[in-house]
């Protein structure tokens, strides 16, 4: 018989400083896991390493190590921290408790960003690693497939998942219903905003056409250029560098607009009226709210972009709901068929050990019985089948019924197995 | 004449086909995996359907020639537009080229069952006769196509001026329903024209008086068909003439798309083998 035991830290136990000294990457995950088998034999392990997270899911054996005070010490040990210094940063959960913990994670319900997908890869990667590490068994294996079930399920059918969260992302899916492809497209920077660098910096990712960073201070424009590894472009040209532009990230500092709608309206004509998308992330506002009435030119500002930002936090904190009934029904579903999984084995023990004591005891009545008749012989191994059945149906059936409220299934087992006087090789 | 067997077979076509588009159109609200392959199940077994019908039918006649007659000039059409669908969908997805075109697949089968069964119209005489008309339902074919993608375009637009952030369907990127539409105008006009030329060969072979009266160009089908052409000539023109592209484009389209269907509708009221 085993037992689930998970022991971890999280972003809300732990700050980023306690986190990154316990982090594990890829190679060190491995190490570990080699070094807890060689410490715990027989024991399987999962070991859940991400920038905001280090959980291990271990499997042991009912009354035997390790404890989770032994995998603190050897997680401790493993980076070398001393172990008093973080325990009040961790948290311990088994059983039940912990196959929920598991599937909350998968489907980012336990995330720090609410419906990130990122996780959902992180569990398979650390299931992957066990797996070739062979120290995910006969719990392990399945609890975390079904966890990446779960994790999915809950990505396809909630709108948990669904949505952007960053001002830049927005913006780069904007572009994305303008623009079919970016590789002939020129994506024009004015001013060095903070805001503005991250677009920019989402846009880069596309493969760009070309990308022209413009600022009043041309130093500064030849530094982004390096960064981005676009070209500087000259402030006071800035009608030329409208001209060629598909899409205009603007950030500057200036009090009034520098993009006005006059000024746009003369360019229209040289720029073939091809469609451009201009972000104005700029407080004050860089370019003139009229523009936007002008035939194949989308502005978007700050607020616009802020909004489906908002929208999309609303609409994942109300898919929490839908989620939570997701990983609620799999856990129940999981523990039920890992009861019946556990319990088959004892029950066929039980049946087997008093089946015997009966075949035994009626056997020795029959030697006491040489005229007996086959029929009445038949009839009297009926009748012990029976008893044995009856005698047997209650605690099987509180076996399989039992509360896991008042204790895991394991220790119910357990005591199945001390009442019943069930050794090892029985069950 | 199509027999009953036949538009039975069609009927169920367009049964399928329509089923599709509903399941394809409630995908917009429930996106699962079984309504997307049903919605494809129906898509192809209509298409196989409509095929069917079509073999049947010229089996019928013992004349394989396509658009030989009104009934399977009709099919043809839906068949051309459920394929570009089928192919668009294979290729690169745009999610709701079905909603737009589908409709009109099963209005052209609709027309086929109806004006099939009472006005067969047989009038493929000769090659410049079949040029005539194969360009010509090419033509529209073509010009469904943008008129459908050009309505996705006019959305798109609208949506992203409305700065609408709601999931809703992405009809795919406003460069690519414009060059979809660009593509398909350019066909589509090559295909009209060379439909108005041998339709003036025609015409010029027989005898004007006896067959459309001294006012031919007063006749609504020619006189349609080229309000089409123009339409789409400006369409055409918006690389010289940029104030022509995007939205305006978009419109043109669905406006020459609309002339065109009325085109066709006025060719099956005009006198038996006069017409396309």
């Amino acid at each position: 018989m085993h037992r689930l035991v998970l022991l971890g830290l999280n972003h809300s136990t732990a700050p980023l400083a306690v986190r990154e000294k316990l982090a594990f990457n890829p190679a060190q995950q491995r190490e570990a896991l080699q070094a807890f088998l060689e410490k715990f034999p027989g024991c399987e392990a999962v070991l859940l390493s991400t920038c905001n997270r280090v959980e291990l899911y271990a499997v042991t054996a009912v009354q035997h190590s390790p404890s989770s005070d032994e995998v603190l010490i050897f997680l401790s040990g493993l980076r070398g921290v001393d172990p008093e210094q973080f325990r009040a940063h961790f948290y311990t959960k088994s059983d039940r408790i912990a196959v929920g913990h598991l599937f909350n994670v998968a489907s980012s319900l336990d995330s720090m960003v609410l419906g990130e997908s990122q996780i959902l890869g992180q569990v398979r990667e650390a299931y992957d690693i066990a797996r070739e590490m062979t120290t995910a068994g006969a719990l392990l294996n399945p609890l975390f497939q079904r966890a990446i079930a779960v994790g999915k399920q809950v990505m396809t059918e909630t709108s948990i998942g669904g949505g952007r969260l960053s001002i830049a992302s927005v913006a780069v899916d904007y572009a994305k219903r303008i623009f079919d492809h970016f590789d002939d497209k020129t994506v024009l920077n004015i001013g060095a905003g903070e805001m503005a660098t991250l677009v920019v910096r989402n846009f880069a990712d596309l493969k760009l056409g070309k990308l022209l960073l413009c600022n009043r201070d041309p130093a500064k424009a030849i530094k982004l250029a390096e960064e981005f590894g676009g070209e500087a472009a000259a402030f006071d040209r800035m009608d030329e560098h409208l001209i060629a532009a598909d899409i205009v990230v603007t950030s500057t500092g200036a009090s009034e607009p520098i993009i006005t709608r006059a000024r746009f309206e003369k360019l229209l004509r040289p720029r073939r009226y091809k469609p451009i998308f201009i972000i104005d992330i700029a407080l004050p506002r860089d370019v003139e709210a009229s523009i936007e009435k002008l035939e194949n030119v989308y502005l978007y500002n700050l607020d616009h972009l802020q909004q489906v930002v908002s929208t999309t936090q609303s609409q994942r904190i109300e898919a929490v709901d839908a989620a939570r009934k997701i990983v609620g029904h799999h856990v129940h579903d999981f523990i039920s068929w890992h009861r019946q999984r556990q319990l088959g084995p004892l029950i066929d023990g039980l049946y087997r050990r008093y089946h015997g004591l009966a075949q035994e005891e009626l056997n020795r009545t029959l030697n006491k019985l040489p005229n007996i008749g086959e029929a009445e012989k038949a009839h009297l191994e009926e009748l012990t089948r029976r008893i044995v059945n009856k005698l047997l149906h209650d605690p099987i059936r509180m076996l399989k019924h039992s509360d896991p409220q008042h204790g895991p299934p394991a220790q119910y087992m357990h005591a199945m197995e001390k009442l019943f006087g069930l050794e090892e090789g029985d069950s | 004449m199509p027999t009953t067997g036949q538009l039975a077979l069609l009927i169920l076509s367009i049964a399928l086909f329509a089923t599709g588009g509903i399941l394809s159109l409630a995908r917009t609200w429930w996106d699962k995996a079984p309504l997307r392959l049903l919605g494809r199940q129906c898509l192809y077994w209509g298409l196989i359907a409509a095929v069917a019908v079509l073999i049947w039918h010229s089996a019928q006649r013992a004349r394989w020639l396509p658009l030989d007659d009104n009934f399977d000039a009709l099919i043809w059409l839906g068949i051309l537009l459920t394929l570009f669908v089928v192919y668009v969908q294979k290729t690169r997805p745009i999610v709701g080229i079905d909603f737009f075109l589908m409709p009109v697949v099963i209005l052209l089968l609709i027309a086929a069952a109806v004006f099939g069964r009472h006005k067969p119209n047989q009038y493929v005489r000769n090659t410049w006769d079949w040029v005539h008309r194969a360009s010509s339902y090419g033509g529209a074919v073509a010009f469904a196509i943008a008129g459908a993608v050009g309505a996705m375009y006019l959305i798109t637009n609208a949506r992203l001026r409305r700065k609408s952030n709601k999931p809703g369907t992405m009809f795919g990127s406003l460069e690519r329903l414009e060059h979809l539409t660009r593509i398909s105008v350019t066909l589509g006009f090559a295909l009209l024209t060379v439909g108005l030329v041998t339709g003036m060969v025609i015409f010029l072979q027989r005898d004007p008086d006896s067959h459309l009266g001294a006012h031919w160009f007063l006749n609504p089908t020619v006189l349609l068909a080229f309000c089409v052409w123009v339409i789409y000539a400006l369409v055409l023109h918006a690389p010289i003439n940029p104030t022509f592209r995007g939205r305006k484009a978009a419109m043109l389209s669905i406006l020459g798309f609309v002339l065109m269907i009325a085109t066709l509708v006025a060719v099956q009221y005009m006198p038996a083998g006069g017409g396309h």
